[in-house]
């Protein structure tokens, strides 16, 4: 198996960084001994201090090791040219994959940023991103549903949206996280109409019809209005946009007027 | 009272009897003993003692002394069920004379019993409460705020070594006006320090319950205008223009709220 040592060998030799991916602590220890380690995960169980925060368990993991180089570079852990060699888990149990991969190999698409510097807490949004995937997955009755979820900056999405019909959270304190919710959004799915949500995760209103400029908003053609008002809402105002496609099923994140974020909820 | 018993199974039926009977006694009393043993580690078990005592350090010390927490609770009573037997066992035998220490000795042997259990249960409590704490407080990271959940921990000690001392009889007036001192200090330190968070708390409540303003709206909190963006339980979040506003909440009780309608 000498060539295959030789391989490995090869894969790893002079890299900058090694991201760990999968958390156990003595698989930590030993690599943090020989040189400087990134922990990407869910949670920081191992203590260490290069460490991004992972907001959704995503499947592909090409996903995964982009969501940790742009949070590396954004936290200056690696600069832009480094070779990452990322020590990954793919399959049940430890650790079993490695991949090397140049930090620039990626152009920036914005998913650590979406989830990091948006107005809103980054678990909002995780929350909000699990009841689309969720809602995604099980759809109304069987039925697929489309839904528009603005998160963030809700006084002046509010200022520029106006009711469709009473609001079903008038005076109530439900947050995005709270158990309940999946249910109530379920049902409240079927009216039409974008759901706003505070940059604390308040759900302030249901039934917005969204009035944005919707001027230079450039989505990809195909997207129905929904997608549309959620670019423009997006770009109009500090909120971000995450919609639920009623047609394709995918779940869509917009920053700023543009597509930043693709996901299948089948893949969850 | 175990005295008159004495007398009166010697009363009515034969000496012989009543040492037979104490014999019995004795034999039931260890039978007794082990079911007890039994039936407290099967509570203990099923009230999932054993999860929620895991890794404190009683729990290790047990286990380096080759039980468990659980082993030693249900030992401690099998102990004082058959202690109570034996001393029944005696009474009824009269095999006893000095009759002032054993009625001394029989009344002393639940506090003893309970003074241990205190004893146990504040060491695994104390245990358990710093650990919570310092889960709650590990999100800051603080060197300084490690002395809280040492803080608690010690606390609970102290209280539980209280109860033990109590129950044994050891005068401990002074401890007690020492905690009482403590508690005292610790309740009006935080009245104190968290006075404004109560009040905003207090208006929040109000607030919230009320929404006399919400999310969205146009308003005046004494200079400070902008558009609501948060309503929390303690402050409130105005935005204008890029500026944002974070008022506590007893703010807009005292300044009253401007409702800016175009």
């Amino acid at each position: 198996m000498s060539g295959l040592d030789e391989f490995v060998d090869d894969l790893v030799a002079d890299a900058d960084a090694v991201f760990l991916f999968s958390s156990s602590r003595t698989r930590y220890e030993e690599l943090a001994a020989d040189g400087e380690v990134v922990v990407i995960g869910p949670e920081n169980d191992v203590d260490a201090d290069a460490f991004v925060e992972l907001p959704l368990q995503f499947q592909d993991l090409a996903d995964r090791v982009r969501f940790g180089i742009e949070g590396a570079i954004e936290n200056g852990y690696v600069d832009e040219e480094a070779e990452v060699v990322c020590v990954a888990r793919v399959f049940d149990g430890d650790a079993d994959t490695v991949t090397r991969v140049r930090a620039d190999e990626f152009d920036q698409s914005g998913v650590y940023d979406l989830f990091v510097d948006s107005r809103a807490e980054p678990s909002v949004i995780r929350d909000v991103f699990e009841v689309a995937v969720e809602l995604g997955k099980k759809g109304q009755k069987g039925k697929p549903v489309g839904a528009l979820f603005v998160v963030g900056d809700a006084g002046k999405v509010m200022n520029k949206s106006r009711p469709l019909s009473y609001n079903p959270f008038e005076k109530s304190h439900v947050h995005v996280g709270d158990p309940i919710v999946n249910v109530m959004l379920k049902e409240f799915s079927r009216l039409d109409g974008a759901f706003v949500i505070s940059d604390a995760g308040k759900i302030v209103s249901a039934y917005r019809y969204l009035e944005p400029s919707a001027e230079g908003v450039d989505i990809p053609r195909g997207l129905g209005a929904r997608h549309m008002a959620a670019g423009a809402i997006s770009r109009d105002t500090n909120a971000i946009a995450i919609v639920l496609s009623e047609s394709d099923g995918l779940v869509r994140a917009f920053k700023a007027g543009e597509l930043i974020l693709e996901l299948d909820p089948e893949e969850y | 009272m175990q005295l008159d018993w004495a007398t009166i199974i010697r009363r009515i039926f034969s000496e012989e009897t009543a040492f037979w009977l104490s014999i019995l006694i004795l034999v039931l009393g260890a039978v007794f003993s082990y079911l007890s043993w039994r039936w407290v580690r099967r509570l203990l078990t099923d009230a999932e003692v054993p999860e929620t005592v895991e890794g404190t350090p009683f729990e290790r010390t047990a286990q380096g002394f080759g039980t468990s927490t659980v082993g030693v609770v249900a030992t401690l009573v099998a102990v004082f069920v058959y202690a109570a037997a034996i001393i029944l066992a005696l009474s009824v035998a009269e095999l006893m004379r000095s009759d002032l220490f054993w009625a001394r000795f029989t009344s002393f042997l639940p506090k003893l019993f309970v003074a241990a259990l205190a004893a146990i249960c504040g060491l695994i409590v104390g245990d358990k409460a710093q650990l919570y704490v310092s889960e709650r407080l590990r999100s800051i990271k603080l060197p300084e705020a490690e002395v809280i959940p040492e803080l608690v921990k010690y606390s609970v000690f102290y209280i539980a070594a209280l109860i033990a001392l109590g129950q044994l009889g050891v005068a401990i007036d002074a401890l007690l006006v020492l905690l009482g001192v403590y508690a005292l200090g610790a309740v009006l330190l935080s009245l104190l320090a968290f006075w404004d968070l109560l009040r905003a708390g207090a208006a929040g409540i109000y607030i919230l319950l009320n929404q006399p303003y919400g999310i969205g709206d146009r308003i005046r909190i004494g200079d400070s205008e902008g558009i609501v963006q948060e309503m929390g339980m303690f402050t409130t979040h105005i935005e204008d223009d890029g500026e944002e506003y974070i008022v506590p909440n007893q703010k807009v009780f005292r300044a009253g709220v401007v409702r800016i309608r175009e």
